[in-house]
Parts: structure tokens; sequence; C-alpha cells
């Protein structure tokens, strides 16, 4: 068998990646780019771009208001890890070597495949004080509901709620394919030693989960930092600026206020943060010690 | 856990994540003229065909239709294999600084789309793609390749480096070792792939709202959306009915491909 | 497996070319100064597209133009992008747009074709008054043409106003004498909202306290945090302490909370007509009237006006198509089937106005017994409007002492009025 060197298929390497960042490079650096340089300036959508050096992030981060809406992307990422894939390994786990497994998640799957503006009108219709909840609250007697979507922190909490609704499904499937391709052996020969249950979760297969964990906790990590959809068609934000995520302050900003500077300045923040994190998280799962 | 507990949580499970998706086709079902939000679980009448007609004329729908199925339909494809050809790069080939260039097409997806839909109409409306069906498969393609790329790249470290070995003994050039051990070999996860990103253009609505006008090349939910708004939108009911004409290819798409799902996105065991 | 790859791969493809060699499309505009064709139209009112392309048989035979409409239902998106798109060579040929602090910012920048030579005319002609045309003129020009006007009236349920033997309210004492007739019938009468329309209250309470009280606000002189304006805020608390406004947090569409009677009043545009038809209600149903003066010294009632311009790009290749559209839109022949297509109230007297409801008030309003003032969201700069949208939406659903509320917006505007001196 030959050892191949560090130099051997390099060109042919770089010819199977170039297309892959050549594309992402010039659609999505590019324009990146343009944002992270409006962040130094003032610019409101006619006339020219001024230069205003760091006057953007200085107003950013002295803003109150910044505080909360940083506090709620973090608990969309916090609530995100918790309920869509928290559930979604526990349905992995139980749908796992079950008999007709793949029609019990297919319900799961079903809100994935809806349209956007069919999921934000829904849950509005089921969540609005006098909503189709409220409504069936009151068959079983309860008549003074919470308002879901006016008081903080309950509003994000439904909210979130609403965006497991449609996620749980997909990172269900995704965890059963990680454990349907668990190596059988291992298996077998944990499940001769005695272990089951708890034990053979936490000492198979989880481990043997973790390239797959590392795939869904990683985007899970992003979409939720991104969070933008839901909230808008739910609340805007609201009411006041009790639910407003990052995403929606910079959105708020830049399209609404015509504040393309600032706007941007969060876009770069926001950016940043999830680029760390993720190459944190994935540095460490993905390491070659991980990998079986 | 005995199996029978395990299918009635299950059951009851599947039966709660079902009740939105009743109460969307219930109420898109009613008479504008009659809808009341006062008995939102009861279906009142079946009016359902006439609003999704009401929601076809009323957006002309027609046109986006075929548009929107180019756009899901060849730009995944072409991302899913360039996605899987970067994981190729990384893992089989062992590129140098690997990591580093899978960060780079990784951090693709990262940050909000708000934030690059202007500066891409701009430079979009400079180069004349513009309004073009060309500049939208492109724009989608690009932004499906960094998920690809992610859960390719992860797939193919499960792939024994024997495997590469093996066939560069017998004498293989890397293009005929991509293409026909491994991208067969990960058949079902590029399935996979593929309807997932669809699924994701089919529902893309920002792209399409900045960077298209006409009605023949818009895609399909930005041409819908439309409709949603206070100043004189449609009715509630039409809107939902819309929402379910929309969702519906989707849906039916992932019903049809279970058994793909079922095969297995399996991390491969050689 | 690996046929099946590479079969995909040609459809992929041959799709690809097939759709480049049929993708290039364009909107057909015609060239430089041409005065006949197809206009590229831009509209935030998407909803409204059917009408406008209703109104081409008209304007095809009346001036050999028609147009083709592009139509954003996002706000926010659509003028990102008409902005945008004056930096590229597909400046609209015709869009809608805001007139106030809006308008302003594209006349200071030239962006926008003068009108004067059209409004002249209209004037001339009886097709519009001249207290419209002071919205639309900056330093003695005019630029746009209205595309249409809505007066912010008081819709109301008939059927609830007959079952509790209330009639119409000419004053503002009368007029809580029916809310809180209404409320000790068990009916809530007001509707309201914490999203987006949360303004419209505090416009009319301003506005019919005092007019000057409310220019202030536009021109800054006035500051949120005035006590005029707290006490103001504290009526306003008043009522919702007593429970006469809707709950907040309802997402109910409002024409369809009117119709099953969660509430017996709406305070919106006269537009709304065509909203109210939608979800099933005729005239038989529900009424409308000018809200009264909150102080019955003023001799004129104030009314909220919006008027949403039409506008050419300056520097579009179909300005002159542009314009003559323009001329030709504010014409009676042009409004009447505008009119006929759209509903609402018509700025140009000349014009029938096929509702005869609307007609009714229309032709009330336009008299001697009331005054105009621009609407909120047009009347305040920008980024006040945000915050105070956001505030008002927020003491909606939790009403409480108005001052936190009131500063929070007072900062908005200092920030604003202090970048407007630099």
């Amino acid at each position: 068998m030959t050892t191949r060197t560090a130099t051997t298929y390099q060109w042919s390497a770089r010819g199977f990646v170039a297309p892959g960042v050549i594309l992402v490079a010039v659609l999505l650096y590019l324009p990146l780019l343009w944002t992270v340089y409006l962040s130094f300036t003032h610019y409101d959508g006619l006339g020219d771009p001024q230069w205003v050096g760091l006057d953007n992030y200085v107003e950013m981060f002295t803003d109150p208001g910044f505080v909360g809406s940083a506090l709620n992307t973090l608990l969309w990422v916090v609530g995100t890890l918790i309920v869509p894939v928290g559930v979604g390994l526990a349905i992995a786990l139980l749908t796992w070597n079950l008999g007709g497994g793949i029609w019990l998640r297919l319900p799961l799957l079903i809100p994935y495949a809806l349209s956007g503006i069919g999921v934000g009108v829904i849950w509005s219709f089921i969540l609005s004080s006098g909503g189709a909840l409220d409504q069936a609250l009151a068959a079983i007697g309860v008549t003074d509901p919470p308002r879901w979507l006016i008081d903080a922190p309950l509003n994000t909490v439904v909210m979130i709620i609403a965006a497991a609704w449609q996620g749980v499904g997909v990172n269900a499937l995704l965890f059963t394919i990680g454990l349907q391709s668990i190596p059988k052996e291992p298996l077998e020969a944990a499940r001769i030693d005695g272990a089951n249950g708890l034990r053979l979760f936490g000492s198979i297969l989880w481990p043997m989960l973790r390239p797959l964990t590392a795939v869904v906790v990683g985007l899970s990590i992003v979409a939720s930092l991104k969070t933008f959809d839901i909230v808008w068609s739910m609340t805007k934000g609201g009411p006041g600026t009790v639910s407003e995520t990052l995403a929606l302050t910079m959105y708020k900003d830049t399209f609404v206020n015509s504040d393309y500077g600032l706007g941007s300045a969060i876009a770069v923040f926001l950016t940043i943060v999830t680029l760390v994190a993720s190459i944190i998280y994935l540095r460490q799962q993905l390491s070659p010690k991980n990998e079986i | 856990m005995s199996r029978i507990i395990r299918i009635v949580v299950l059951v009851v499970l599947g039966l709660v994540w079902l009740v939105p998706t009743y109460l969307l086709v219930v109420n898109a079902a009613k008479d504008p003229t009659t809808f009341t939000t006062k008995q939102s679980w009861i279906p009142t009448d079946f009016h359902l065909f006439q609003n999704i007609g009401d929601a076809l004329t009323l957006s002309g729908l027609g046109n986006s239709i075929l548009s929107t199925a180019i756009y899901s339909i060849v730009s995944p494809a072409i991302a899913v294999v360039v996605g899987a050809a970067a994981g190729f790069a990384i893992v089989a080939l062992k590129l140098r600084r690997g990591f580093l260039w899978f960060v780079v097409i990784f951090g693709g997806t990262v940050f909000p789309l708000q934030m690059i839909l202007l500066p891409l109409f701009d430079g979009y409306s400079r180069v004349g793609l513009y309004d073009t069906r060309i500049g939208m498969v492109i724009v989608y393609t690009a932004i499906s390749i960094p998920f690809s790329a992610f859960v390719m790249r992860n797939f193919f470290t499960g792939v024994a480096a024997s495997v590469f070995e093996a066939a560069v003994l017998d004498g293989a050039t890397t293009w005929r070792i991509f293409t026909r051990m491994y991208l067969p070999i990960a058949s079902s996860a590029l399935v996979a792939i593929f309807i997932l990103q669809a699924t994701f253009v089919w529902n893309d609505l920002l792209l399409g709202l900045t960077l298209t006008q006409s009605d023949d090349i818009r895609p399909i939910v930005t041409t819908l959306s439309g409709m949603q708004s206070t100043y004189g939108g449609a009715q509630m009911s039409t809107v939902l009915a819309a929402a379910v004409l929309v969702s519906l290819p989707t849906v039916i798409l992932f019903l049809c491909t279970q058994k793909f799902f079922a095969k297995g996105l399996a991390l491969g065991q050689y | 497996m690996t046929s099946r790859r590479t079969l995909v791969t040609a459809v992929a493809a041959l799709t690809v070319v097939g759709a480049a060699l049929a993708g290039c499309s364009g909107s057909s505009g015609t060239a430089g100064g041409a005065t006949t064709g197809t206009l590229s139209f831009y509209t935030d009112k998407a909803a409204w597209k059917p009408d406008f392309e209703s109104l081409n048989a008209t304007s095809k035979k009346d001036a050999d133009i028609t147009v083709k409409t592009t139509g954003y239902s996002d706000a926010n998106q659509y003028d990102a992008f008409i902005k945008q798109s004056f930096r590229t060579s597909k400046s609209p040929g015709l869009f809608t747009w805001h007139t106030g602090d809006s308008l302003k910012q594209l006349v200071d920048d030239g962006l926008v074709a003068e009108t004067t030579d059209i409004w002249a005319k209209a004037v001339k002609e009886g097709w519009v008054s001249e207290d419209l045309r002071t919205s639309y003129t900056f330093d003695g020009k005019q630029y746009c043409v209205p595309m249409n006007i809505a007066y912010w009236v008081m819709f109301y349920n008939k059927k609830t106003f007959d079952q509790n033997d209330i009639t119409v309210p000419t004053t503002w004492d009368e007029l809580n004498q029916v809310a809180a007739t209404l409320k000790s019938k068990g009916v809530t009468p007001y509707y309201q909202t914490s999203q987006l329309f949360t303004f419209q209250w505090f416009q009319h309470l301003v506005a019919s306290t005092d007019p000057d009280l409310y220019k202030g606000l536009e021109d800054g002189t006035v500051k949120y945090t005035d006590p005029r304006i707290v006490d103001v805020m504290n009526t306003w608390l008043d009522e919702e302490k007593k429970g006469w406004f809707s709950d907040a947090g309802s997402s109910t569409d409002p024409a369809v909370g009117l119709k099953q009677g969660d509430f017996a009043m709406i305070d919106f545009g006269t537009w709304y007509a065509g909203n109210l038809a939608g979800a099933g209600m005729t005239t038989s149903d529900y009424g409308m009237f000018a809200i009264p003066a909150v102080n019955s010294a003023l001799d004129k009632t104030p009314v909220a006006v919006e008027s949403g311009p039409l506008c050419v790009a300056a520097k579009s290749s179909q300005k002159a198509l542009g314009l003559k559209y323009s001329e030709w839109w504010m014409s009676a022949d042009a409004q009447s089937a505008w009119n006929k297509a759209h509903g609402d109230v018509a700025f140009n007297p000349k014009a029938t106005v096929s509702d005869p409801a609307l007609a009714k008030i229309g032709t009330e309003i336009a008299g001697p017994d009331y005054q105009l003032y621009d609407r909120f969201f047009e009347a305040m700069p920008t980024a006040v409007v945000t915050v105070a949208l956001e505030q008002f939406g927020a003491f909606a659903a939790n009403p409480g002492d108005p001052k936190p509320f009131l500063q929070k917006i007072q900062d908005a505007a200092d920030k604003y009025w202090a970048s407007q001196k630099k």
C-alpha cells in the first residue's frame, strides 16, 4: 500500500474544492464585505456612504435595547438546543428499531415542508388572544389564559415552541440516521454484556452519535442566532421591543429606519459571534481524536 | 422501555404535532364572507377549492410555478454535487488546511440573508443578472452549498481511507474515484440533502423578492406574500388556502421519498 | 447508481441551458422620451395590483399607455428596493411612495421628477384641491401626483348600535356616552392592536385637542414629554382602564372582528371599506362617521388624511411616459375608473365615487366644517415613527403611566432633530 505524502493530490483536491469556494465567495462573501464596509459608514440608502469609523459600533453597544435583544437571542439559542434538538434526539431514540418508525415520525416532518407564510400565520392564529388555543382552554374551563404573544419572556418561549414545531422532525430524522449507522458489533457486544437503557445510551450510543450531533447542534446554533422569520411574523419584536432578537434589530435599523450603517454593524457583530461559536464547537467535535 | 409505551407516546406526539396542520387546513377551507375566528376548531364549510382558485387568480401563480420548479430542482442538484466535491477534497484527498477551507465554505451560511440582499441586488443589476432565471439559479446554488458541504464532509469521514487507497492502486484518476465510487456510496445522503434544500429553495421569499420582478421569473412564495397585507389584502382563509397550495409539492415530496431517508444517511461502515 | 447521478446531472445541465435561453426576461419599457407604450410600475400595495391593472383598458383608450405592475407587500423591503434602484439602470418609470419626510428625502437628492406643470393644470381644471397641493410642494415646486387619498374615520357596526339604541355621536361628550353605554351592555367599544396601526387614537386626541400641538410635534418644537401631551395620554389611559378597548393581543383581522361583534367601532382609513367588503359586510352592516373633536371649541373638526403619491424617477428611461401617465391619472375619467375598480374616496371632486356612503362622507369632510392634517405615519420623521409605533403598541398592550413610553419616543425625536442640525 502506498503511503500518501502531504503533497499528493493537492492540485486535484484544490480543483474539487474550488467550485464550492468560488460560488460561496462571490455570491455570499462579496456582498458581506460590502456590509462590513457599510458598518463603518453612515448611509441612508440615497446619496453616498460617509465614513464614520467606529461610531456605529459604539452606538450599538451603548443602546439599552441592545442588551435586551442580545439576551433574547441567547434565549433562542438555549431554547433551540433544548427543544428542537433535545426533543428530536428523544424521538429518534424512541423510534429506533421500532417497526413502522417511519410512519411514526411522519407527522413530525410535515411541518418542515409547510411554507413559511402558513406557519407564521397559523401560529399567530393559534396564540393570539381569543385564538384557537384560548378557545381550547376555555372548553376545559381555563378562562383567563396568559397573553401568549404579549407578555415577555413568555412570548419568546412560545415562539421557540412554534419554531420547534417545524424543526423537531428534521432533527429526529438526522439523529435516526445517525443511530442507524452505528456499527452493529459493538452494540451487540454491549447488549450481551448486559448494558441496556441508559447505560447503553451513555457508553455506546452517545459517543458514536457524536459526528452527527455535531452536525445538528452546529446547524441549530447558527439557525437560532439568525432567528428572524418567526419572530417577525408573530410579534415583530413587540410589544415595544421585548421579544426582539439581534436579527430583528438589524432588520429594523436597515430596512425600517434606513440606517444601513448601524444595521450593518449589528450584522457584523452577529456574524462574528456565530462564526466564533461554530468554530469553537466544531473544532472540538470534529478533531481527529473524536472521529471513529 | 417496552414497545407499547414507546408506540403510545409517539402516536400521541404525532397527533399533537398534526394539530396546527389540521387548523391550517380547516380554516383554509372556510368561506371568507362568513369566516369568523370564534370557532377555529370546527370546519364550517368546504370552500377550499374556491379559496385556492381565488389565490391563484389574485396572484397570477401559474407563471411562477415553472420557474420555482426549475430553481428547486436545478440549484440543489448542482449544490449537492459541488458540496460533495468539497467534502471529497477535504477528507479523501486530504486537502492542506482542509479545516480552514471547510470553515470558509460553511461560513457562508452563518450570516443572516437580509444583510446581503441589497448588495446582491446592486451587483446583479449591474451585471445584468437581475430578474433572470440564470441569476436565481446561481444564487440558490450558492446558498445551498454550505449545508451540503457540511453534511457531505461529515459523511465522507466515515468512509475508510482504505477505499481510496484501493482505487488508486487500481489506477483510477481522482475524478473517476469521485464519480464512480464516492458519489454512489453517498447516494442516499445526496438525495436527502437535495430534498431538504429543494424544500428550502421552494419556500424562499427574500431572495425572490429582492432579485426578481417579473411574474414568470418570481418564485411562488414571493408572489403569494403579496396577498397578505392590511392594505386590502386577501382574507385570512384565502391566504391560508394559498399557503396550503404552496406547501403541497413539498409535502408530497417528503411523503414519497421516505424510503431514501429510511435507507439512511449512513455514515459509512467500511 | 452512477448512471442515475449522470442522468440527473445531464438533465440539470440541459435545464440550465434551456432556462438561460428562455430566462432573460426584462420588462418591455419604451426608450427615452416616448409618451405611449407600456410603463413599468412598482407599488408596495401589492394587494391593489388587480385594481391598477384593470385601469389599463381606460388608460389605453385615453392616453395609449398601459402599466405593468410589480407589487411588493412588505413596505420596508419595498422602500429599500426603490432607494437602491435609483443607483442602477432600473430606476422605476412609475412607483408609489409616501408623503412627508420620505418624499422630502427623495426630493432633496433630486431623485424624483418635477410635476409643477401637471399640478397647475389639475388645479385649473378643478381636478384637485389646492390644500392637497401643499403636501406635494417643496421649495415652491411640486413633485409626484396623488395616487389616492383616504380619511381616517370611525367605522361602526350598525347592528350593534341599533341593538343598544345608540345614534351616531356628533360631539366628544356624545362619543364618550356611546362608549360608556356599550361597555355597560357588555360590548367593547373600540378596536386596538399592538402592531403597526397603533397611532390613530393618539393622532386624533392630540390634533383635535389643538391642531397647533400636533404641528409642534411635526416640526420638533413640541416634545412628546410636554405636559399637554402627557394629559392627552392620560385621557387614553383612562379609557383603557375603563375597558373601552379590545384586547391588544388579538391578531384577528379587524374586519372579521367588527363583523362578529368583538367590538363596535374601528378607527381606520376609508380604504378599509374594501377590507370590510371582503369580509362579507355591506353598507347596511357598517357605517362611518368623522370622529368628533376632543376640544369642542374648535370651529373645524380635524380629520387625518393620508395621501399616497405616484412618483416618477428623475433618471428613469421611462420618465416622459411616467409623467404622461401621471397627468392622465389626475383627470376625472381616470379617477372615476380608479374609484370603480378600487373604491374609497377620491381627491378629484369631479370623479364619480361609486360607493354612496363613501361619496357622502368624502363630500362632508371636504366641506367647511372640517380641516385636514397629515396622518401620523407621514407627518413625523421616520425614525420617530418607528419608535412611536412600538411604544404606542406597548402602551396598548400594558396600559400604565404614559411618561416612560413618551420618554422613549422623545429620545428618538431628540436624536433625529439633533442630526438635522448638523
